[in-house]
């Protein structure tokens, strides 16, 4: 290399960017790029991909109500997990947002905690929980509330449940960053005006944690619809999300094929959603 | 009721609820822990006898301790590599005049938008056609691509609070770049470094939407062997394995709070 190019390298940035670019264009972009005529090849069953090409598994995931109910499951999922993390998120983020305990820095340890432990471990928990002779069912029958135990895993309740636990901490981290922000005399200058405090809350505090309450819900959605781990071990192989079926395809089925062209969906919506919420976020931040 | 009276029912109603929820996020810790010391050959809690058969067994089973260790080994490798490299994007991107910098940092960051097991399986396409499937390698760069977004994130962060002008006093007055780097912009980058090599270490160490996809035959993550432990049905030694991390877990945080003040990262 000439001491020139060089010295322009050292100039512009790039000999220090090269080498994590080097590495994102060979370990993340190339393998995805390789995916793509992997999704437009046809499937033989017993042998793999076949020659030519074709959109059928695009269509299927599409068309077919066997897909088309694993994809409204998943999202489905996507959706209440998030409500349900906004709803007990909210609450305590405000809690920790404005509180004057000493405590408070553990508190917020409290919340990282979970975040910090194994996924599998977190998981396993509420397997522990869920399970027919589980604590949730044996408190609920010992209460006399069910007679009989009640069908907590391989459902969507279940997913439900277990995957509100271990997304809420994400919303409650980015919650409390917005309210801690907000600036408290508009509200002294509600209440001072007159305003009770409901009226406070729902006129001025919600609409100022909007951008937040936006973050914070994507952030969940697309965790929640991108999760493997969780949605395997407690949905079994039986009942499927979106991201357990690529699973499925890739290492039980061989149906690569099919699996890469339902990657490539589930990357339509997390990366869609992603870019469309910062766009919003944009003008957000430009009309405020 | 005065107004004043009804202020205090509601803050306290409010930290009533906090404290719910807070014991709802810790309530799966406490049951796993719990059901590590039942006597049963079952999940029971809470436990029936007091034992601790299962960590006898989980301690000594070769396979759990040598995913351990190999689960280390990775992650500590996957952690000085992406500082380092997350160091050198973050410098770049706050301190030269990068051509279509957007673009660059935000093709740093993108891997945090896909999801894991689209990666996972895009790798094993990739690494069966050149034979990186089941290398140490293999699993590094993997793991590498993972954990850059947060190490340059939390570095690129730390480098507005860094003062390019004496750096650069540094340099005139005779240091080479590297010392002058050394010297100057390092200590005060230096917590920005331990909080995104927290991240990644913990993302390397926790991960298996990619790596179950990666692994081969050859190597075996302590997360994914208990992935499939509980695949083929859970019993007690699971817990005693997960008590083990959750003892873990917690030392390790409570160090990086006193290090580096973890919470304000988070």
């Amino acid at each position: 290399m000439s001491t020139r190019l060089a010295r322009r390298l050292e100039r512009n940035g790039l000999g220090l960017l090269s080498p994590p670019l080097v590495l994102l264009l060979l370990v993340f972009l190339l393998p995805l790029l390789a995916m793509v005529p992997t999704s437009l090849h046809p499937y033989i069953p017993g042998k793999g991909i076949g020659e030519g090409f074709t959109a059928e598994h695009y269509v299927k995931a599409l068309t077919d109500t066997y897909y088309l109910e694993i994809i409204g499951r998943t999202l489905a999922l996507g959706l209440i997990v998030t409500l349900i993390c906004l709803a007990l998120g909210y609450p305590l983020a405000f809690f920790l947002a404005r509180t004057q305990s000493r405590w408070r820095p553990w508190l917020m340890l409290l919340v990282v905690f979970p975040l910090l432990l194994n996924l599998v471990v977190r998981t396993f928990g509420w397997i522990a929980l869920l399970a027919n002779r589980g604590l949730v069912n044996d408190t609920l029958v010992a209460l006399g509330i069910v007679e009989t135990p009640v069908k907590l895993l391989f459902n969507f309740s279940g997913l439900l449940i277990a995957l509100s636990h271990i997304f809420l901490p994400f919303m409650v981290l980015v919650l409390v960053g917005v309210i801690r922000n907000l600036p408290r005399d508009v509200e002294d200058a509600a209440r001072t005006l007159g305003a009770g405090w409901a009226t406070t809350f729902l006129r001025v505090t919600l609409p100022l944690s909007l951008p937040g309450i936006l973050a914070g819900s994507i952030l969940v959605f697309v965790l929640t619809v991108s999760a493997l781990v969780t949605p395997r071990l407690l949905g079994g192989p039986t009942y499927k999300v979106m991201s357990t079926l690529i699973y499925d395809q890739f290492l039980q089925l061989l149906n690569w094929p099919a699996g890469a062209a339902l990657s490539f969906i589930l990357t339509a919506i997390a990366v869609g959603l992603i870019s469309l919420s910062s766009a919003v976020a944009r003008r957000l931040g430009a009309g405020a | 009721m005065s107004a004043r009276a009804a202020e205090r029912w509601r803050a306290r109603g409010l930290a009533a609820f906090a404290g719910l929820i807070l014991a709802f996020l810790m309530l799966p810790v406490v049951v796993v822990v719990l059901a590590s010391f039942t006597s049963t050959s079952y999940l029971t809690i809470p436990p029936k006898g007091l034992t601790l058969r299962w960590y006898e067994a989980v301690f000594s089973d070769r396979e759990y301790i040598d995913a351990l260790w190999f689960s280390l080994l990775l992650a500590i490798v996957v952690t000085a590599v992406s500082i380092v490299l997350g160091t050198m994007a973050a410098y770049a991107l706050s301190r030269r005049q990068v051509p279509a910098a957007p673009a660059i940092s935000g093709l740093l960051m993108s891997p945090l938008a896909f999801p894991g097991v689209v990666i996972g399986v895009a790798l094993l396409q990739y690494y069966s056609l050149t034979g990186l499937r089941g290398s140490f390698i293999g699993l590094l760069l993997a793991h590498l691509v993972i954990t850059l977004p947060y190490t340059v994130r939390t570095i690129l962060a730390s480098m507005a609070g860094a003062d390019p002008e004496i750096e650069a006093a540094a340099r005139v007055l005779g240091a080479n770049p590297w010392v002058a780097f050394w010297k100057a912009t390092l200590p005060v980058i230096r917590p920005g470094m331990m909080a995104g090599g927290l991240f990644a270490f913990i993302t390397s160490f926790d991960n298996v939407p990619v790596t179950i996809f990666i692994l081969g035959t050859r190597h075996m993550t302590l997360p994914v062997k208990i992935f499939t432990a509980i695949e083929y049905g859970v019993d007690p030694s699971i817990a005693a394995l997960s008590t083990v991390l959750i003892a873990g877990t917690a030392i390790f945080l409570v160090l990086a709070e006193r290090w580096v003040g973890f919470h304000r990262f988070a």
